[in-house]
């Protein structure tokens, strides 16, 4: 189970194309960070994690329909993948397993 | 919504390093948000935002490979072009090798032109100090202007060193243009060679390599020697082991047993100073004098590193005013290599020299290479209508334009690459004739440098020629061009005819230059100087001839075959002025005024014709006695000039005879006044020989002077040679424009068959028509070939003038010229009427008879 290491941000990126269901790319995804984690995202560091996402088969892609605002450019729709969801899975339990092993006096301070 | 429209620049910096893959919505996505944040916070932002996303995205994930792909394709496609352009010369022969022929022409006289001005800028700087060698020149003021050269006194040099600390060696020498010529002799024989009288720190100074002895120790007796090895192997026949082996030289007067302390390496071929052998200075000073007043020498300066010349100058000057009252040059240092090109001074000024004729060479270059590369211009669009269809059916498959270009451009350089290659033969082929006109000796040698040039040059050529076609052809619209529509603009066609004019013009001034030189070549070779110029042998009087002139003189006027023989001081055709004449009273001070002088029977060996009175005579004892020329005569003012007396140099002359005026300088000058006196020191002796028998007389000469002065070689000339060498400029000149005549009209004629060519092409249509409605072939022939004609006329009216005022002025510098005769303007033009049909004549002709049918079919 080595592969399936997240980093931070593309974690945060899997979890959002998951929340955004069927409707997310690049602009959504964009904004739904933005506005959750409150925090400003590149569209180049977007882009790149997504693409590297994809590469490693965590996420899928399809294009969509157009908008008139994109200069007749579709949209890239991203979902999970099932390999994704194994991803995501793995990042959690190994997460909660470190929050198990935490001593509760740790956190009284 | 209000759309605003997104900047283009972002967008397309995107789409160039975007992996097109990712491209395209990522672009949306950009989009969208500048469509927002337009609304938002304005487009002024909005745009900047979006520059600064596009910026973001420049990560190595997000950037295309561009050289695998993209250099594979290159290769590819150049391979393609290549064979496309091979496949093309194949087919259109003709073209091809007219092109081939043109630009290897241009390229040709380019590379020669290069070698020439390469070599003449590389003269003299091969010293290593070069940049710290200077010569010291002096202004001296005379009574017509200043005038400057490079006499110095003798002791300038140890001062110079001794007084200002920025000198760090300060050399003198005697003049290199004297050219003494030195006669040495050794256990095996007598040699003649050229030296000079250097100081000791000369090879320190100069680089000329020392191969044997001491750098410090070359002078340290006045009997020194220091000789080339070149000389070394003619005296011992070996360079090894000669040092303290001891040489007899002898010049003029002077005679020294002198030893050798070393050996050098000949200076080569690019120093202006060329010598065999050097001798101590100290030894000149003590025979020549050494006088502060006295400018018989040259001095050389090595300055200090990093110091400034113009700051010595000055010093200089306090110099010279510290050691002599005399007003004397004002002195000025001039960098050594400098010399060779820039050697002319006008009052005092720095006024060009050989430089000149660098720029104006490196002009013609430009210029050839030029006209050459707008005749394969010309050439190239003149052939469009072959390649329009090529052009419509690849750009309607999809190639850009970009392509198309670099597809010409690069038949173009295969082109000038090609050319180069025939060029270069043609260089080498012309080098050895070339070094021969120039005087030079130039070689081809292969090394980085010669490639870079060569190789850069044919690029350049085939960028510059290609471009326009280039551009031109890959300008046509697809669509027009499939349906056979070639449109040309005026504009085109009137700078072709300018081009063929021109080119016209410049062919016919030159063929009238070679006219005219050719004619006042023969003009000066079968001028009557007023006596037999021809079968009059010179040579020296020197040794045991020169100890007992009279009878050698005697003794060789038995030989069979001589005629006559006498001896002369003074060069044939360059007397020395008068000195002190004086008659009646007033001093002569004429410029032009010649002074022969000569020994008996001088007149008569010469053949001068004797207008009144006798020549000098041994009959008569009297040796005070002068012969003058009809024009003296004239000059003088003397009526009935036999027997009045004249004053030279304070002793009184009696005038015993008169001689028909006769050429004693060159055709550049009248015939001036001069006189004969007699000499008892003989430089030269004269000697006239019978016509039809030179080579046995030549022979029993050499005999004779063997037998009479042993030790010494029979080197003789004849009169004729020195004549010559009087006109050597005029005759480079005259060869070389034969050759850029030839080269012009070749390129011309070039020129004028591509318009034909493009002519033709064009016209097809018309011909056809004006066929079918009862034209003949004669007509039609007329009327092609009368466009050209008038051309041709055109350019004969504006160059005959040209031409005419260019050689009225070229021969206005000979006092004795032809006159300009109609002919040969009329012979010039008729020439270039002629070049001019047999060059459109096979066009015309192809043309003319046509088949209508053929071009009319398919509209």
């Amino acid at each position: 189970m080595k592969n399936l290491k997240l980093g931070e941000f593309e974690e945060i990126v899997i979890l959002t194309v998951g929340i955004l269901h069927g409707n997310a790319y690049g602009v959504t995804i964009k904004d739904e960070i933005e506005k959750r984690l409150d925090r400003q995202v590149s569209v180049g560091a977007l882009q790149i994690t997504l693409r590297r996402l994809e590469k490693k088969g965590y996420l899928s892609s399809a294009h969509g329909e157009t908008a008139p605002t994109r200069g007749g450019r579709p949209k890239l729709f991203f979902t999970i993948t099932a390999y994704g969801k194994k991803a995501v899975e793995y990042t959690r339990q190994k997460r909660n397993e470190l929050w198990d092993a935490l001593p509760p006096i740790v956190l009284d301070l | 919504m209000n759309q605003v429209k997104p900047p283009k620049f972002p967008l397309k910096l995107l789409k160039s390093f975007c992996k097109p893959e990712y491209h395209s919505d990522i672009e949306g996505d950009l989009l969208e948000f500048y469509a927002r944040r337009v609304k938002k916070i304005g487009p002024q932002k909005a745009r900047w935002l979006l520059l600064k996303d596009v910026l973001l995205l420049f990560r190595p994930g997000m950037i295309r490979s561009f050289k695998p792909l993209q250099f594979l394709n290159h290769l590819t496609m150049l391979k393609h072009y290549i064979k496309l352009s091979f496949r093309g010369f194949r087919r259109h022969q003709s073209t091809f090798f007219i092109n081939l022929l043109g630009l290897s022409t241009g390229l040709a006289c380019t590379f020669l032109i290069y070698l020439w001005v390469a070599d003449e800028l590389s003269i003299d700087k091969f010293h290593e100090n070069d940049a710290r060698l200077y010569q010291v020149m002096g202004n001296y003021q005379q009574a017509d202007g200043i005038n400057t050269w490079n006499g110095t006194s003798a002791k300038l040099a140890e001062a110079l060193e001794e007084e200002i600390p920025e000198i760090e060696l300060a050399v003198g020498a005697t003049d290199p243009d004297w050219q003494m010529t030195f006669n040495l002799s050794v256990e095996e024989g007598k040699f003649k060679s050229v030296g000079k009288f250097v100081d000791e720190d000369y090879f320190k100074l100069f680089s000329y390599d020392l191969l044997l002895g001491d750098e410090d120790q070359l002078f340290s007796g006045k009997t020194s020697i220091v000789i080339s090895e070149n000389l070394a192997l003619n005296l011992f026949q070996t360079t090894e082991n000669i040092l303290g082996e001891t040489v007899e030289w002898q010049l003029q007067q002077a005679k020294l047993v002198a030893t050798i302390t070393g050996v050098f390496k000949a200076p080569p071929y690019n120093s202006t100073d060329q010598f065999d052998l050097v001798l101590p200075f100290e030894l000149y000073q003590q025979v020549y004098g050494n006088d502060w007043q006295n400018p018989n020498s040259v001095t050389y300066v090595l300055l200090e590193k990093g110091v400034d010349a113009v700051s010595v100058n000055d010093k200089l000057e306090n110099i010279l005013q510290s050691k002599t009252s005399d007003p004397g040059p004002n002195l000025f240092l001039k960098p050594y290599s400098e010399n060779y090109l820039f050697g002319k001074y006008e009052n005092g000024v720095q006024a060009g020299g050989r430089v000149e004729y660098v720029r104006l060479f490196s002009l013609i270059a430009l210029f050839i290479l030029g006209i050459a590369c707008i005749n394969f211009m010309n050439l190239s669009t003149a052939k469009s209508s072959r390649r329009m269809k090529e052009v419509g059916v690849k750009k309607t498959v999809g190639a850009g334009r970009s392509s198309l270009i670099t597809q010409y451009l690069s038949e173009s350089v295969l082109m000038a690459l090609l050319s180069l290659g025939l060029g270069i033969a043609f260089v080498l082929f012309l080098l050895p004739s070339f070094n021969d006109i120039t005087g030079k000796e130039i070689n081809l040698q292969f090394g980085p440098k010669l490639i870079l040039v060569g190789l850069g040059l044919a690029i350049f050529t085939g960028l510059a020629a290609g471009s326009y076609p280039a551009l031109y052809l890959s300008g046509f619209q697809p669509a027009m061009v499939l349906k056979g529509k070639l449109k040309g603009s005026m504009g085109e066609i009137w700078i072709r005819k300018g081009l063929v004019v021109f080119q016209f013009s410049l062919s016919i001034i030159l063929i009238v230059g070679v006219m005219v030189l050719f004619k006042q070549m023969e003009f000066i070779q079968n001028k009557n100087l007023g006596y037999d110029k021809d079968n009059i042998v010179l040579f020296q009087n020197e040794g045991k001839v020169a100890e007992d002139l009279e009878t050698f003189l005697a003794e060789v006027k038995n030989i069979p075959g001589v005629l006559n023989a006498s001896s002369v001081t003074n060069d044939l055709f360059s007397p020395p002025g008068i000195g002190d004449f004086q008659f009646e009273g007033r001093r002569i001070e004429q410029a032009d005024f010649g002074r022969f002088a000569v020994n008996y029977d001088f007149i008569e060996t010469l053949g001068l014709e004797l207008k009144e009175g006798r020549g000098f005579s041994r009959d008569f004892a009297e040796t005070n006695e002068i012969v003058l020329n009809e024009s003296a005569v004239k000059v003088m003012g003397i009526s009935g000039p036999i027997g009045k007396k004249a004053k030279l140099w304070g002793t009184d002359m009696t005038i015993v005879g008169v001689v028909q005026d006769f050429h004693f300088r060159s055709l550049h000058e009248n015939v001036g006044p001069m006189f004969f006196h007699l000499s008892s020191y003989s430089n030269n002796i004269v000697v006239r020989i019978n016509a039809g028998r030179e080579k046995e007389t030549l022979a029993s000469l050499d005999q004779y002077y063997k037998q009479f002065n042993p030790g010494y070689v029979f080197d003789y000339k004849f009169l004729d040679e020195d004549y010559q060498a009087l006109y050597l400029s005029e005759k480079r000149v005259a060869i070389l424009s034969r050759y850029f005549a030839g080269v012009a009209i070749i390129i011309s004629c070039l020129g004028l068959f591509g318009l034909a060519t493009f002519t033709a092409e064009r016209r097809r249509k018309e011909i056809g028509i004006r066929k079918i409605l009862g034209s003949s072939v004669f007509l039609i022939i007329k009327m092609l070939s009368s466009e050209f004609t008038k051309m041709v006329v055109l350019a004969i009216f504006l160059a005959l003038p040209i031409s005419y005022l260019l050689a009225s002025k070229w021969l206005s510098g000979f006092a004795y010229h032809i006159t300009l005769q109609w002919w040969i303007f009329a012979g010039a033009g008729i020439i270039a009427l002629i070049l001019t049909w047999l060059t459109i004549g096979h066009q015309t002709l192809k043309t003319a008879r046509i088949n209508p049918v053929r071009f009319l079919r398919d509209e």
